[in-house]
């Protein structure tokens, strides 16, 4: 089995898209990371979640990995963007679509993944 | 009270400030709304000037004292 450490960046490299947020798509724990959550949404952005609160490591490791301390955080191909403050600042100035059609093309797809991390 | 702990901190890291504006959003001192507006944040990306205001508060946010941080920053430029 891979390492958390592992799990987390093969998401932040892999996903296009990748929003870690406290709780899923489907029942989100935490206003923040809803924001996030709708600020990707309305800029069409194929959105890949992953839900920190099953482990307390997973936080851990995802903050050493990003130096950002807070939830969510938000990765476009890799780089951070920022959390749910940033996300919905980007979202209004038009630079967070900018960014996505830059880097995924303007007629992306827009699909919504959920990824459980294997934790021991 | 940890508004004045926050706001103590932020004058600490932003001497420059023009404006700094600490509001405890639910009345509860651990959901935190700041404003900081800072020539330090001239030409520095909003990702940038955000973990600027993080890492002021560091401590807080690592011991739990700020369960939620809302950041607004601004340049004077």
């Amino acid at each position: 089995m891979k390492t958390l450490q592992e799990q987390i960046s093969g998401v932040i490299e892999k996903e296009p898209v990748a929003l870690f947020m406290k709780g899923t798509p489907q029942m989100v724990m935490c206003g923040n990371s809803m924001r996030a959550l709708n600020a990707l949404h309305a800029a069409g952005a194929p959105i890949t979640t992953v839900d920190i609160l099953p482990d307390p490591r997973i936080r851990q490791e995802l903050s050493a990995l990003s130096g950002w301390p807070t939830i969510p955080q938000v990765f476009v191909q890799g780089e951070l963007i920022g959390g749910a403050d940033i996300t919905e600042e980007l979202l209004e100035s038009g630079e967070l679509q900018r960014k996505l059609d830059e880097a995924l093309g303007a007629d992306r797809a827009q699909d919504l993944k959920v990824v459980a991390l294997e934790l021991d | 009270m940890e508004a004045e702990t926050i706001r103590a901190l932020l004058e600490q890291a932003f001497p420059d400030a023009v404006e700094l504006d600490v509001k405890d959003r639910t009345g509860t001192g651990d959901h935190f709304q700041v404003i900081v507006a800072s020539p330090t944040f001239d030409g520095l990306s909003l990702l940038d000037q955000h973990r600027r205001v993080n890492d002021a508060l560091t401590a807080m946010l690592r011991d739990g004292s700020i369960h939620e941080l809302r950041i607004k920053t601004k340049g004077t430029a």
